[in-house]
């Protein structure tokens, strides 16, 4: 339950502090609350005067009232160190991502690392706010209210500290057998509990199917089963609260049987008695407390083990290893990969095997391959979004343990098939690489992207937000506006584009290829595609079959030698029309 | 207040189902009722036991009846609370059911066969949140409202046997911590929880375009404007969470302080009522710590209630759903296909400006091929919606054997297959989702159309065969795989009307070729319209049309389209690599 690393935050130690004084002078409150309100109590029973009763209610009165200022207090005085806590935890967590870059998000999920982000700190923040608090109460509370007991009266006191064992005993082993249940029913129960959205989902499939009205019958017969699944596994999850409830509520009747014996036997007076039975629930209320909890904490438990995980990610500190240089790219400069193995994600076997080019100045290189033959990897190596595992590349002579290097991610654009669209205005998307540029420059650069048409059906112009759920973009557009960039930022001389017509359909294709031939003068392209036209237009080609370059050469030396290239277009080409 | 009987107003949600299961409902309240009734008589017993035991009574008889009755609220207490949260768990969970079926009915009356954007299912999951939200309204802040008002009943009218003036005085007393706190909780927190929607909107829209959108804000180089940009909502959040914090503190100490004054107030008037003679003071001590185990019930309802304003929207939003029936239309049969006739169709979306289809015409007969082509945008999808009956033209109309296609509704799954860009495969097995086809299907059927897609080899060489979850399997079935299921399916169904709507938009080219060729083949004797992006596969069909602006553009077979126009034979060789 209590997460070590709780208390490595910073500041962790004085909040700690003034918690565990303030939770013991509350326990005294309690204590003394108890005392004067039974004072008061006796004295009626013993027929005195309303008037003695004044002064014990009195006291009552203000340690009642002293015992949930502290409460308020503990809370108040907590808050900060939490807020600050999860405030820093939130901008350490964005600039961990920003620093390891996307491959931890492809690796995690982006919907993970959303939530992560959102509610997952949320959940550490309600945590830490319960661990603290809760810990402190059920280590110092009930102790202190015991030795109190125990001095009043020793057989009580014995019960009450043998009760505790039994009472977390029996909820383990509950806890244990409803864990054991949940985990056999588990998948099937995932299934039904998804059913319902996957129906929703899958609706236009049954109405092209025509099951779209009879399955309302099966949506709700598999509820039936879910309801009945869930509360088999509640009876016995249940169990163990209530073996809390049944322990702690008992041993208050049971207290109360024995203090009604030994006040027959006259081995105790109804004073100290008294003072017993009101404090014996104040001795189980931290437990129950806890217990009340368990749900919000192991939540918050497993996110900060989530997040702690990410944070704790080595960030590369190599990426300064290339010199920031204008021009950034030169025709005598070269970049050259050596032997070069890159593994994506867990995988045992690398992706890509034995990458050998060289290449020079500005060029056109395209890269060809089949489904699953490595381009793409090879153009996220090239982007610096992969680490190779093994060989050398060198970039302007400088050797680089990869391509993560500052100096080289100012020299690219990247182009992919779906083109992020940020949630802003057009003008903040297309001069996303330079904020700084000015109306006239941003203009003049979709004009060459070709997007001056329909920036004018556009209802702000330039200043319409575009992004998911806003305005809708079509798929030629999107690339447009990431060439666009590449018109605003000139300096940017190298051009790294992965599958960016495969989906569009091919009049759009054939517009959009006669506005980015232009921009590959003077620039060095990698151009990583399946749809073969593109290769015409290449100087240099690398031919990709399952992670290898298995031939590269420019297209008539390919054409010439026969072999992969040739099979491969040919492959691709299929039947033709007579 | 206003805004809490106007969201009943129209509710046919959540209401009835109060009324349909009241006999159930009527346990639950019982059972809570009983719960806390046994805890406060655990306490009164206990302490009437203790006063009378210190008066040494000559028989143990005297306290028999309290000794038992300690046992039995000791006991009672918590198999009360457990039976009543099953008993409440269940009651939610059959709404549930009914819910889930009503909305599913609702959903589907508009739900059509051609996929919409993601963004429809984005609202579906909202949908199915709802109905979780609804099931946390009962559990959370009805159940515990109306117990702790029957509880805060009977303690008022249990006081004013006794004494009118003093039970009327617990009623005003009592009245602010189950009336005032409550409505000062959901009028506090409505209007902040609003702000707090529009905040976590921001910052969730923000984390998503920094986590989708990290390459090329890596690239960019901008890591301060990124850092800055998640600044303001994170502070904003920090902010809003302290005042909901401190408004909850300061609300329970008020609630605590209310409550020690009516404590203080009881034990004042007990001394002042019993303590005429020894017999009647026993009772002193009962009645000053009866009052202690209700402070969790009453202050536990303030909570709950302040979650309302997120109940109230997805109430609003369900009631919102339109379950009107839409107009029926008389549904007519017809035999064997003749053939199908789109009519001088023209078609605009309901408030939109722009006309879709522009007077297109078209006659298709029996075992005929069509291909369409066209950018996106113009119209191909609400062409295929039209054709299956999914929207109405604005003027002219389509028909099958001269039978509007409206009139066929019913018919529809016998006389239309569709196979869709991202077919949906529901979570069961291999077999149930081809069987989805034809659900009378033997299974030797469906291994037939499995063999006759090609996938017999896969599928029979899973770990469970045809029984395999899909779920699991999900990542194993490649793209091309998934379109062969629901060729499958498809061919299950053996309708005389394929729709092809762009299949292979996310298949690479060898793929794509196997596929189309497969497709071709196993129906070659059906009908076909197939809405593609480029030209691979063009050579299988007799007919191809361009659709441009609405209407259509080239047309004539594919052989006689390369031959006599040049605008298709440069695409054409384009698309095919030359």
């Amino acid at each position: 339950m209590i997460d070590q690393r709780v208390f490595k935050f910073p500041g962790v130690k004085p909040a700690m502090a003034i918690m565990a004084v303030l939770t013991f002078v509350q326990a005294f409150m309690i204590i003394f609350q108890a005392k004067y309100l039974s004072i008061a109590i006796v004295n009626l029973w013993r027929l005195k005067s309303v008037r003695t009763i004044v002064l014990p209610l009195a006291l009552f009165a203000i340690v009642f009232l002293a015992r949930h200022l502290l409460t308020l207090a503990k809370n108040w005085l907590l808050y900060p160190f939490v807020e600050k806590t999860t405030k820093t935890l939130r901008k350490q967590f964005m600039a961990k991502l920003f620093d390891l870059g996307p491959s931890v998000v492809a690796q995690k999920g982006t919907g993970n690392v959303v939530t992560m982000g959102l509610e997952g700190i949320d959940k550490i923040q309600t945590y830490l706010m319960l661990i603290i608090g809760k810990v402190l109460d059920l280590s110092l509370t009930p102790w202190i209210v015991l030795i109190y007991i125990a001095l009043i009266q020793w057989k009580e006191a014995l019960f009450l500290l043998a009760i505790y064992p039994l009472i977390i005993f029996f909820m383990i082993i509950l806890g244990l057998a409803a864990q054991a249940k949940a985990d056999r029913q588990y998948a099937g129960y995932q299934r039904l509990s998804n059913h319902f959205v996957d129906t929703l989902r899958g609706l236009p499939t049954l109405k092209q199917l025509g099951l779209n009205k009879t399955y309302a019958n099966n949506v709700y017969q598999v509820s039936e089963d879910y309801r009945k699944k869930t509360m088999s596994t509640l009876t016995i999850a249940m169990t163990s609260t209530f073996a809390l409830d049944f322990f702690t509520t008992l041993s208050i009747a049971i207290i109360a049987v024995f203090l009604g014996f030994g006040l027959m036997n006259n081995t105790i007076q109804l004073l100290p008695a008294l003072i017993i039975l009101t404090l014996a629930p104040d001795y189980f209320a931290p437990i129950r407390n806890f217990a009340n909890d368990y749900h919000a904490t192991l939540n918050g438990k497993n996110a900060l083990t989530a997040v702690l995980d990410i944070l704790q990610r080595q960030t590369p500190t190599d990426r300064d290893l290339l010199a920031s240089r204008e021009p950034v790219w030169q025709a005598k400069d070269t970049i050259k990969f050596t032997h070069v193995e890159v593994s994506y994600g867990d995988k045992q076997t690398p992706t890509l095997k034995d990458i050998n080019f060289n290449v020079q100045g500005f060029q056109k290189i395209g890269i060809i391959g089949a489904s699953g033959s490595g381009k793409s990897t090879l153009i996220n190596t090239l982007g610096g979004f992969l680490s190779p595992d093994d060989g050398k590349i060198e970039v302007r002579g400088t050797t680089v343990p990869h391509l993560d290097q500052r100096a080289w991610q100012h020299s690219f654009v990247y182009i992919p098939q779906a083109p992020y669209l940020f949630h802003a205005s057009l003008r903040d998307n297309l001069a996303f690489y330079a904020p700084a540029a000015n109306d006239a420059d941003v203009t003049a650069a979709a004009a060459k992207a070709g997007l001056t048409d329909w920036i004018a059906t556009l209802p702000d112009g330039l200043n319409t937000p575009i992004g998911e759920g806003a305005r809708g973009v079509s798929g030629g557009q999107a690339q447009r506006i990431a060439l666009a960039r590449a018109f605003l930022d000139d300096s940017r001389r190298i051009l790294l584009f992965d599958e960016p017509t495969a989906h569009l359909d091919i009049e759009t294709e054939v517009e959009l290829k006669k506005t980015m031939l232009p921009v590959f003068d003077h620039h060095l392209v990698f151009f990583a595609t399946h749809r073969l036209h593109w290769m015409n237009e290449m100087d240099y080609i690398l031919v990709m079959d399952h992670g290898e370059i298995v031939q590269q050469g420019t297209p008539a030396e390919l054409q010439q030698q026969g072999g992969a290239y040739v099979r491969l277009r040919s492959e691709m080409e299929g039947a033709t029309v007579k | 207040m206003k805004g809490f009987f106007a969201t009943f107003k129209h509710d046919h949600w959540v209401m009835p189902y109060l009324r349909r299961y009241k006999k159930l409902l009527a346990l639950v309240l019982f059972l809570g009722f009983m719960t806390f009734f046994c805890g406060g008589a655990l306490m009164f017993n206990s302490g009437y036991l203790i006063s009378r035991a210190a008066t040494h009574p000559y028989n143990i008889l005297m306290i028999y009846v309290p000794i038992v009755l300690a046992r039995a609220f000791g006991i009672g207490r918590p198999a009360f609370r457990y039976a009543e949260r099953l008993t409440s768990h269940n009651w939610v969970l059959r709404i549930v059911s009914d819910f889930r079926k009503r909305l599913y009915e609702a959903v589907e009356k508009q739900a059509v066969a051609i996929r919409q954007t993601h963004q429809t299912g984005d609202v579906l999951s909202i949908l199915a949140e709802d109905i979780d939200h609804i099931e946390n309204l009962y559990l959370r802040t009805v159940f515990p409202l109306v117990i702790g008002w029957l509880l805060y009943l009977f303690v008022v009218i249990g006081i004013g046997y006794f004494n009118w003036a003093f039970g009327l005085l617990m009623l005003v007393l009592l009245g602010v911590i189950v009336i005032v706190m409550p409505l000062l909780s959901v009028t506090v927190n409505g209007r902040r929880e609003f702000q707090a929607r529009q905040v976590q909107r921001t910052f969730y829209t923000q984390l998503t375009d920094a986590v989708l959108g990290l390459g090329d804000w890596l690239i960019s180089g901008r890591r301060q404007d990124f850092l800055a940009q998640q600044d303001a909502p994170i502070d904003q959040i920090a902010s809003l969470r302290r005042s909901d914090h401190h408004f909850q503190w300061w609300r329970n100490f008020v609630i605590q302080f209310i409550f020690g004054a009516a404590v203080i107030l009881i034990v004042w008037w007990a001394g002042v009522m019993f303590t005429h003679n020894q017999a009647e003071a026993n009772w002193v001590a009962a009645f000053g710590l009866a009052l202690f185990p209700t402070v969790e019930p009453f202050a536990d309802m303030s909570q709950g209630v302040s979650e309302w304003p997120v109940y109230q929207d997805s109430i609003k939003r369900v009631n919102r759903l339109d379950e009107h029936e839409p107009e029926q239309v008389q549904q007519a049969r017809i035999g064997k296909l003749d053939e199908l006739q789109i009519d001088h169709v023209k078609f605009t979306y309901p408030g939109a400006e722009r006309e879709v289809i522009d007077d297109l015409s078209l006659t298709l007969h029996p075992g005929e091929k069509l291909a369409l082509l066209g950018p996106s945008g113009t119209g191909k999808s609400t062409l295929l919606k039209l054709i299956l009956g999914d929207e109405t033209p604005t003027s002219g109309q389509i028909t099958l054997n001269g039978e509007p296609v409206a009139r066929l509704q019913d018919q529809r799954a016998e006389l239309f297959g569709v196979l869709d860009q991202q077919p949906y495969l529901f979570n069961t097995t291999v077999m149930n989702n081809v069987r989805l086809g034809n659900l009378n299907a033997t299974d030797e059927e469906v291994m037939a159309v499995v063999k006759a897609v090609e996938l017999d080899d896969l599928i029979t060489r899973l770990p469970a065969g045809y029984q395999t979850q899909v779920q699991e399997a999900g990542s194993r079935f490649s793209g091309g795989e998934r379109q062969r299921l629901s060729l499958a399916r498809i061919l299950l169904q053996d309708a005389p009307i394929i729709i092809l709507d762009e299949p292979t938009v996310s298949l690479d080219p060898i793929t794509e070729q196997h596929l189309l060729d497969t497709v071709f083949d196993v129906l070659k004797d059906k009908t076909i319209i197939w809405v593609t992006h480029h030209l691979a596969g063009i050579n299988h069909v007799d007919q191809v049309r361009f659709i441009e602006d609405g209407h259509f553009d080239m047309q004539g077979t594919p052989a006689q389209l390369y031959r006599e126009n040049p605008r298709f034979q440069s695409l054409y060789n384009l698309d095919r690599g030359r």
